[in-house]
């Protein structure tokens, strides 16, 4: 009973109904937006928000996730530029129907496969979440270390070309997390006997800096884009065109749950796999896939909608990050009080029901919103870039005061922001820097206790990792990571395929 | 299906974090700069976090910045040898694609915000700032960068500092007196 009343109190609050509306709405404005991402907006909102009663400002974030990925299709499916990176794959197909004046078929569809992926997302998290929580359980120090680095390193390896600048980033990222006083010690570590770097660094600061303020100097660039116009027809579609596709989305679901739910990995690589695996299942497809292709639609929209339930299960159990905004959250439910991962289960497990119930209301919401908002969303979108980008960097850094009134964190974010901006442009990704800032502590408090209960023995600490299953599954898919990107590993495959195929 | 699809033409431009910037066969303009430097300030950091608690124990504090800083040394210096081996991107320039004179002075902009944003205080910085900033994205006349600033940062600071409570600071403003005017004006109007 307790359970279902956690899940409905978004319904039972008014407040909390309206706020994942306005979350919803405002994400799908955002992630209508090419250039503006998600991760930007809730790590700014963060900062406004954290003086409030969490269920609000959760409310509010999960409404903005789950919108923000789905709003990605817009300008994809009219435009050829993609509102968000989950929305790569949809442009591939939904372009081309948009060209043949199916531009409100193809968003009917995306709206409709987007709720029903993400209502797969919502069920998944319910049912496994509890199960991956009693098994984390039973995690020790030096699992969460190792999970910690699989975490990060995952991040680095799959969301960008290098996986070298991916691990520099990850490291970097631990290493701004070090900064200030050392919890355990009250050792000063990279303070330089500054007075003002011993509190250490915001990391609404970092994550405002390196996603805010990076991707509106970026946006600066293209600020002469032309603003979005829509001319859209008949959007709701047919029962028949649901039920054809269903099996498609059902398979995409899958794939959008088990990608979402691997730290590190996140909607936009859900959506390419799954538009990969559309492309092989589908024979014989009404359209080639490229051309205006339903499946190619169809398959990456359910699955980025269905990863959002998927990222929540690590964040939520195991308080590793499955994405980038889930990062961003695990800050938030840090900053009132809470501490993700199994313990949050058995502490407070109506936090936990309460966010399924309000993804699965941000979900309703965004079928709505999806289906009968065309007419605002037309008038807000074609909002000019010379307006919008001086807007983000204000609140830029209104939020970056806001959390602790100090004006160093300002500079923090400037810093940051500017760093960041570097980093895009030469191929470093972002993610595994925030990653590496949120799970910083986690490592380095789990590493010294595993290390101390091994008596300082190092030998004595991989025997136990080679004894212990889950942690040598764990230390085994590290080194896999490292291994699978060297060209050792590249020759060989390419060998093999070699000889497979003569 | 092409891995390397971005979904849009400009797609070096590392619009996301997901698909960050940057050519894999080529090296663009300072890039080989930003990698040195970085191997520069990890190894700094490096010495830094040696002297935290040296070589003391496997568990003392230095320890794990240790470990990481090494990593990042190790891995900033890989960068910098395979970018250096890179050839240059012929048709990008420094100024003209990494470091417009735009960005600048949007830079430049952002650290006087946060120079004035005490004395001054919010509403007058973040007046200037907006006008500023709209008259030279938008190209427009003072008129419509001043109208359009105004409304902005008018709704802006209703919304949160009025109905967030955001603290900010008031500098000359006298914003807590015209908050307790507005109020006053709310409630004798019910009255």
């Amino acid at each position: 009973m307790d359970i279902f009343l956690a899940m409905v109190m978004v319904f039972l609050q008014p407040e909390l109904l309206i706020l994942v509306g306005v979350g919803t709405f405002a994400g799908i404005y955002i992630g209508a937006i090419p250039g503006l991402s998600v991760t930007m907006a809730v790590s700014i909102l963060i900062s406004f928000t954290f003086s409030w009663d969490v269920y609000p400002a959760i409310s509010l974030m999960v409404g903005i996730y789950m919108g923000g990925v789905y709003g990605g299709s817009r300008t994809a499916i009219l435009l050829n530029i993609p509102g968000a990176p989950s929305a790569i794959a949809t442009a591939m197909d939904g372009y081309p129907m948009a060209q043949k004046g199916e531009a409100g078929q193809a968003i009917g569809v995306t709206t409709v496969m987007s709720f029903f992926g993400g209502l797969i997302g919502i069920i998944v998290l319910a049912v496994a979440a509890p199960f991956v929580s009693d098994f984390a359980l039973k995690f020790q120090p030096r699992d969460y270390m190792l999970l910690a680095v699989l975490g990060i390193l995952l991040v680095g390896s799959l969301s960008s070309g290098s996986l070298v600048k991916g691990i520099f980033a990850g490291a970097l990222g631990i290493a701004i997390g070090a900064v200030g006083r050392d919890p355990l010690t009250f050792t000063e570590r990279f303070t330089f006997d500054l007075r003002i770097m011993e509190g250490g660094i915001s990391f609404i600061a970092v994550m405002i800096g390196m996603f805010g303020v990076s991707e509106a100097l970026q946006q600066l660039q293209n600020v002469n884009m032309k603003a979005v116009r829509q001319k859209i027809d008949r959007i709701v579609p047919s029962f028949g065109t649901i039920k054809r596709y269903l099996p498609l989305s059902l398979q995409t679901s899958s794939i959008g749950v088990i990608i979402g739910a691997l730290p590190g990995t996140g909607g936009d690589i859900a959506a390419l796999m799954a538009y990969d695996h559309a492309k092989r299942v589908t024979k014989n497809p009404e359209v080639p896939f490229g051309k205006g292709a339903m499946e190619g639609l169809v398959a990456p929209e359910t699955a980025n909608n269905a990863a959002v339930g998927g990222a929540f299960i690590p964040m939520m159990t195991l308080g590793i990050p499955g994405d980038a905004v889930t990062a961003i959250m695990i800050g938030a439910l840090f900053i009132h009080g809470l501490n993700p991962g199994p313990m949050l289960m058995i502490d407070q497990p109506d936090m936990f029901w309460f966010i399924v119930g309000a993804l699965f209301t941000a979900n309703i919401f965004m079928l709505i919103f999806g289906l009968t908002g065309i007419k605002v969303f037309t008038k807000i979108v074609e909002m000019p870039r010379a307006i919008i980008i001086p807007l983000i960097l204000l609140l830029s850094i209104v939020g970056a005061y806001a959390v602790n009134n100090s004006i160093t964190d300002v500079y923090w974010m400037l810093g940051f922001g500017v760093f960041g901006y570097f980093m895009r442009h030469y191929g470093y990704p972002l993610g595994p820097v925030i990653l590496g800032v949120i799970l910083s502590r986690l490592l380095d408090e789990n590493w010294r206790r595993a290390i101390i209960s091994e008596r300082e023995d190092l030998g004595r600490f991989f025997e136990g990792i080679l004894t212990s299953p889950l942690s040598f599954v764990l230390f085994s898919s590290v080194i896999l990571i490292f291994v699978s990107q060297t060209p050792l590993w590249a020759a060989t495959k390419t060998r093999l395929s070699g000889k497979a195929s003569s | 299906m092409n891995p390397d699809f971005r979904g849009d033409s400009d797609h070096h431009d590392g619009t996301s974090d997901a698909t960050p910037g940057g050519y894999v066969e080529q090296r663009r303009p300072g890039e080989l700069g930003f990698a040195l430097f970085l191997t520069a300030a990890s190894l700094f950091l490096l010495y830094s976090a040696y002297g935290i608690s040296e070589f003391e124990a496997l568990s003392a504090p230095g320890a794990v910045p240790m470990a990481t800083t090494l990593v990042m040394a190790i891995s900033a210096m890989v960068v910098a040898y395979r970018t250096a081996r890179l050839k240059k991107v012929q048709s990008e320039t420094l100024s003209g694609d990494i470091l417009p004179g735009k960005v600048l002075l949007f830079i430049g902009f952002l650290i006087v915000f946060g120079l004035l944003l005490k004395p001054l205080g919010f509403v007058p910085t973040a007046a200037l700032f907006l006008i500023l900033a709209i008259k030279v994205l938008a190209r427009k006349g003072w008129g419509y960068s001043f109208a359009t600033a105004m409304s902005a940062l008018f709704i802006i600071w209703i919304v949160f500092r009025v109905v967030f409570t955001v603290l900010l600071p008031a500098g000359i403003v006298p914003e807590a007196e015209f908050i307790q005017l507005f109020r006053n004006l709310v409630s004798s109007g019910a009255n």
